[in-house]
């Protein structure tokens, strides 16, 4: 009955089916011109100079085939990398997991007017600029800087960005720092769809409060979960900004991400296949990781 | 269990108080900071004096060098508010034309328009700096604007609440002789508050943090956004200034807390819209 009514109306409204598209299609020309030129052109251009010995420079561009890919694949660099954003991620998704988790189920039990406050605040974080906040932290974790004269106290002092082995995930801290507010409000909005008749039902049933998370709580927040874990990933593989200001991708390449080396392959070296190349390769790699994540924690079938 | 509960509840709000202490410690210590002197900054907490020493420093444009922060603040506006309107004007007439004109082939334009939020960044990087230096866009503005007039996020999410707006007032509407780009202008968009503020707050948020690609196509110092000129500033002759970037810092902060403050209200509301935006 309803799709007949709709249907009617369009049928009134739309007696010129070729004037509408016309309108239509004035309307959305400018995103389809610029889907082929800022998007399709650049995507299959991106690829051809895979494929191409280029300086950036000098009208010589020639094809070298597979080349560039057995470059980069065979440049133990790529491997250095690589581990470094796993190390990231690993540090990056266990703690603001934890984190924006925690702070959602905080939030979650105290009045709304009180909460909107602390979200406020929480969220204060996540809408500072880059390259603003790593000067910050550059400042505030420096070998002189305000945590280690805290920790001087007990008679420590940690070379925050300096240490090979605790500098990238001194960044993954930082990047925690950002996104802790921002993902805790997904969380809580992921709490808030759950319906509160399944914890009554289990307090019936004599299950605690852990029984109650781990049942209840963390299979519900599965679409969360994911979610968050696909944006850490790409955050991982797309890391630019905090490395640049703060290591430079020292020491001893600790914390030297893809996005630094192509910045630096092309625009320092001029070797633009080869930074194309990469560039392809890091984006396989962050599908691979996100396709793997889904495949492992992803459930269409909780409670139905 | 009584005690229990009684004793809960504070302690949440302990927790709470002091992870928002951790949270918003940085922006305090950098607020404070870029008043102190320089001999104050590592070694107290609270300035014992204050003195705007260090941003009368970054507006004249440093020592010798003349660099220009206030003309770099003016660019950081022009690259960031004109996508930002943009954004939005092109994000609701594409969104109106697939979801409420269904024009032919509509379905594969929505689809063309989540595949162009799933691809990573990263490809498009090389080939675009390209395109803008065939079209003579290095060193300008427009090189740093063009690529981001129209963003697919923008319009996903106005595809997401167009959907919600019922049929019957747009028939109403068109019965009563309003073109489509009237129906757009004087229904949609006033509807449309708290998307549009959405979609203000993070292209807004988005340009003027914006790092990497005005870096690449724009090497003239009079054109550089802050967050650029700022960071070439710190990691270059200034490293030794800190109350100098903290004054710096501050200034790139600033307008986006402001802009946060304004629109808080819609952001938690916007949040099931935005499930896309990393």
């Amino acid at each position: 009955m309803r799709k007949n009514l709709v249907s009617r109306n369009n049928l009134i409204s739309y007696k010129n089916f070729g004037r509408k598209n016309l309108i239509g299609y004035i309307f959305s020309s400018p995103f389809i011109i610029f889907t082929l030129a800022m998007w399709l052109y650049p995507f299959l251009w991106g690829i051809v100079i895979s494929f191409k010995k280029w300086n950036l420079i000098s009208p010589k561009q020639s094809w070298v085939g597979l080349e560039n890919y057995l470059g980069v694949i065979k440049d133990p660099m790529l491997w250095v990398m690589v581990r470094n954003s796993i190390y990231f991620m690993v540090v990056f998704i266990t703690i603001t997991t934890i984190t924006s988790l925690g702070l959602a189920l905080l939030i979650k039990q105290i009045p709304k007017k009180y909460a909107g406050l602390y979200i406020a605040g929480f969220l204060l974080s996540y809408v500072s600029s880059g390259v603003a906040y790593s000067m910050v932290f550059n400042l505030l974790f420096a070998g002189d800087g305000l945590v280690n004269n805290l920790l001087r106290i007990f008679g420590i002092k940690v070379g925050w960005f300096t240490n090979p082995k605790i500098a990238m995930a001194s960044i993954a801290m930082i990047v925690c720092w950002k996104f802790t507010g921002y993902y805790g409000l997904f969380f809580l909005a992921g709490l808030n769809n759950i319906n509160p008749t399944l914890y009554e039902a289990a307090v019936i049933d004599g299950a605690n409060s852990w029984q109650r998370f781990i049942k209840i709580t963390v299979p519900l927040l599965n679409a969360t979960f994911i979610m968050i874990i696909v944006f850490a990933t790409i955050i991982s593989f797309n890391l630019f900004t905090e490395p640049y200001m703060i290591t430079g991708g020292g020491p001893m390449n600790a914390t030297r991400t893809m996005m630094l080396e192509i910045y630096h392959r092309v625009f320092g070296l001029l070797q633009a296949g080869y930074g194309s190349t990469l560039a392809i390769v890091s984006a396989v790699i962050t599908f691979i990781f996100v396709w793997a994540f889904r495949k492992l924690i992803e459930r269409d079938d909780i409670y139905e | 269990m009584n005690k229990y509960i009684k004793c809960k509840m504070p302690l949440i709000y302990l927790v709470l108080t002091i992870g928002l202490f951790l949270a918003i410690f940085p922006y305090l210590w950098m607020v404070l900071s870029s008043f102190k002197v320089s001999g104050e900054i590592y070694t107290r907490f609270w300035p014992t004096k204050l003195t705007l020493g260090n941003y009368a420093f970054i507006l004249k444009g440093g020592t010798g060098q003349e660099r220009n922060f206030t003309g770099s603040i003016a660019n950081s506006l022009i690259i960031s508010i004109i996508p930002t309107i943009s954004v939005i004007f092109f994000g609701m007439i594409t969104a109106y034309s697939l979801r409420r004109m269904k024009i032919c082939g509509y379905r594969f334009f929505e689809n063309l328009v989540v595949y162009q939020m799933l691809f990573p960044g990263v490809l498009f990087l090389i080939p675009l700096f390209l395109i803008m230096r065939d079209w003579g866009q290095i060193n300008k503005h427009s090189g740093m604007i063009l690529r981001y007039l129209i963003d697919p996020w923008a319009i996903f999410i106005y595809i997401q609440f167009f959907k919600t707006i019922p049929e019957s007032l747009l028939e109403a509407a068109r019965i009563d002789g309003a073109s489509e780009f009237k129906i757009i202008t004087r229904i949609m968009l006033p509807l449309s508050k708290t998307t549009t503020a959405i979609v203000t707050l993070f292209t807004f948020m988005a340009r003027w943090s914006e790092f990497l690609w005005p870096l690449i196509v724009n090497k003239d110092y009079d054109k550089m956004p802050l967050s650029v000129l700022l960071a070439l500033f710190t990691k270059g002759e200034y490293q030794t200034y800190p109350g100098v970037q903290m004054a710096g810092a501050t200034l790139l902060t600033l307008p986006i807390v402001i802009l946060f403050l304004v629109f808080r209200r819609h952001f938690e509301e916007g949040i099931s819209f935005t499930g896309l935006k990393g």
